[in-house]
């Protein structure tokens, strides 16, 4: 596994989802509180993070069920519809992208791709207007409506310009390392 | 490694390369060098014989320095015989450092894969070893030595883990610019897209993985 | 999902672009005398008082800061030829073919060299308005990535400094389009369906961390 270490990754896969148990389960109590048996029927609903509802459901011990901002039909998918720049999906899944990549094939559902895809690519347009052209003048409303990666996106813009600005405006160019004047000691 | 990436070159001579070969100065060599190594997600093949030219005219410039500033030659062309050695000096620090940054980021992924062990210098292999007894060395001390006997190694999750899942690895699916001196041709990018026609001296943005051959080959440079 | 590209975002420098640049040879015209020079990036001169010869970047910057030559500035830094390819970058939706180290070179040439650029104001202006317009078309260029299914991108006339501005963007732009398009994604897949059940027999094997 190329990113283990990878704490975007990590942390995607923390997101809640809800599940059905598909059995009756042992042991799993805990993660009903109001429930003082150690037992969970079949058919009773949980959330649980990814991590761990991907591999009960690989087991076939629960059903994952999308979240409701992936579902066919909800207000999310509506709205991307209508005005898609301007949702904030930073509120519905900071990780919409890469929870979306995760849970398509798990559950077999190919819809969330091409919604996943409409999503980026209209709200894609936003970010590079705003990230190569707002300078120093950050936008912060329209920051708090991006994903994860469309933040990441955004900086990796605004960096770049940045630097080139300063590059421009002149100053002290390559710095010399006051090493390099010196003598080179053999390599050996 | 990975699939999907196919040699899309036709027009490739090698009789063409052997003659940019002998017209292309080592200044110029290196320089493409460094800038591929910085640009490539892998490390690539050490350039041995370039490296070793480059360090025999770095010493030699070195000496002629000397000597004129001891012969009493202007200082103005001193000083510009300096200039130039800095510069090479510079790229070939830059090129250096750049893999030993590479080795040290993906070092237990350079260990177990031979094709990429084989790419490193006599020295820098050294250095990867230290590395990695180090690494080892902390991770042993620091967290795994506490652990439950199944899950004390740093290269698998756990003893139960069929291949060695905790390796960070460079991500061949990234992007970069590049651009070819001569004209290489309908490339084919992955199984899923048209073929891209590549045309001598333009940029294109293409994923790592589907040039690496031509990368490897000395048919594309990273820019 | 480029989290790992991060690193690699800034590869170069505006810096070692400059570094880069000043290679680039371009001519001289020296008021002294001096041997040719052997360097290691290759040979140069001699140098006689009046006669033109070409030098790279870095060597004519040195020498005309030490008051010892003139720099002739090359024949796209002219006011006459400067106003026509701005004409035709904002007449057409291509980029017109410039020095792939256009803004390095005249950034250092302003630097360095003002006196040796007639109408310096004209051609500084010129140059910025220039730039300007092609920084504006690689927005608009850049949209179309998402109306098209683009994986590779072809960059044509983007000169260096601009194709590396644009680059941790673009690269990471990529590199999502491509993971939301990839057939997992895009096409029904059977696989998916039938790989249920048999996974769900596998047993105790399992990942603490998963892909």
């Amino acid at each position: 596994m190329a990113n283990y270490y990878d704490i975007d990754d990590v942390l995607a896969e923390e997101e809640i989802l809800p599940v059905v148990f598909q059995q009756a389960a042992d042991c799993f109590g805990l993660l009903d509180s109001s429930d003082d048996t150690n037992e969970v029927e079949a058919g009773a609903k949980a959330e649980l993070p990814f991590w761990l509802a991907r591999d009960l459901h690989v087991r076939g011990v629960v059903a994952v069920d999308v979240p409701p901002y992936f579902r066919k039909v909800s207000r999310t998918r509506k709205e991307i519809e209508a005005d898609a720049a301007h949702v904030d999906l930073r509120g519905r899944c900071q990780y919409f992208y890469e929870l979306g990549l995760k849970i398509a094939p798990l559950v077999g559902d190919k819809t969330i791709g091409p919604f996943l895809l409409v999503a980026f690519q209209t709200r894609y347009k936003e970010v590079l207007v705003r990230a190569h052209t707002a300078a120093s003048a950050v936008a912060p409303k329209h920051l708090t409506l991006l994903t994860n990666e469309e933040a990441k996106l955004y900086e990796a813009g605004q960096l770049s310009t940045a630097a080139f600005k300063k590059w421009r405006m002149g100053g002290p160019r390559l710095q010399r390392a006051p090493v390099l004047g010196r003598k080179r000691k053999p390599i050996e | 490694m990975e699939t999907g990436a196919q040699d899309g070159s036709s027009g490739y001579s090698t009789m063409d390369d052997y003659e940019s070969l002998i017209s292309t100065t080592d200044a110029e060599l290196l320089k493409r060098a460094w800038q591929n190594e910085k640009a490539a997600p892998q490390i690539l093949r050490f350039e041995a014989a370039l490296i070793q030219r480059s360090r025999e005219q770095i010493k030699l410039m070195e000496e002629t320095v000397g000597e004129f500033t001891r012969n009493g030659i202007d200082p103005l062309t001193v000083s510009l015989y300096q200039m130039d050695l800095d510069r090479t000096v510079f790229l070939l620090r830059s090129y250096l450092r750049t893999r030993l940054q590479k080795i040290e980021k993906y070092v237990f992924h350079i260990q177990k894969t031979a094709e990429l062990w084989n790419r490193l210098s006599r020295q820098e292999k050294r250095f990867a070893e230290r590395c990695i007894e180090d690494m080892e060395k902390h991770l042993d001390q620091s967290v795994l030595s506490k652990l439950p006997s199944s899950y004390k190694s740093h290269l698998k999750q756990s003893s139960s883990s069929e291949e060695d899942d905790m390796v960070p690895e460079p991500r061949l699916d990234t992007y970069v610019i590049c651009r070819s001196k001569r004209f290489l041709g309908a490339f084919q990018l992955d199984d899923r897209q048209f073929p891209v026609n590549i045309e001598a001296d333009d940029l294109y943005a293409l994923p790592y993985k589907s040039i690496k051959p031509l990368v490897e080959t000395g048919q594309i440079d990273l820019v | 999902m480029a989290s790992q590209a991060d690193a690699h975002a800034a590869t170069f420098s505006a810096a070692e672009l400059e570094f880069l640049a000043e290679d680039e040879l371009i001519e001289i015209v020296p008021n002294m005398r001096m041997d040719p020079l052997n360097l290691i990036c290759g040979d140069f001169g001699p140098f006689r008082p009046q006669i033109a010869t070409q030098v790279p970047v870095w060597l004519a910057v040195a020498l005309k800061r030490r008051g010892k030559c003139t720099i002739r500035p090359p024949d796209w830094m002219s006011v006459e030829k400067l106003t026509q390819v701005l004409e035709a970058e904002r007449d057409a939706e291509k980029f017109q073919p410039l020095p792939f180290h256009y803004v390095e070179i005249s950034r250092l040439l302003f630097d360095h060299a003002r006196d040796d650029i007639p109408d310096i104001y004209m051609v500084r202006s010129l140059i910025e308005d220039i730039k300007d317009v092609r920084f504006h078309k690689i927005g608009t260029g850049l949209e179309i990535i998402s109306r098209e299914r683009t994986y590779a991108l072809r960059l044509k006339n983007l000169s260096a400094m601009e194709a590396n501005i644009v680059r941790p963007f673009v690269t990471r732009a990529l590199q999502t389009f491509y993971k939301l398009n990839s057939p997992d994604m895009i096409q029904e897949s059977d696989s998916v369906s039938n790989r249920q059940p048999q996974t769900a027999n596998r047993g105790p094997r399992r990942q603490l961390k998963d892909r």
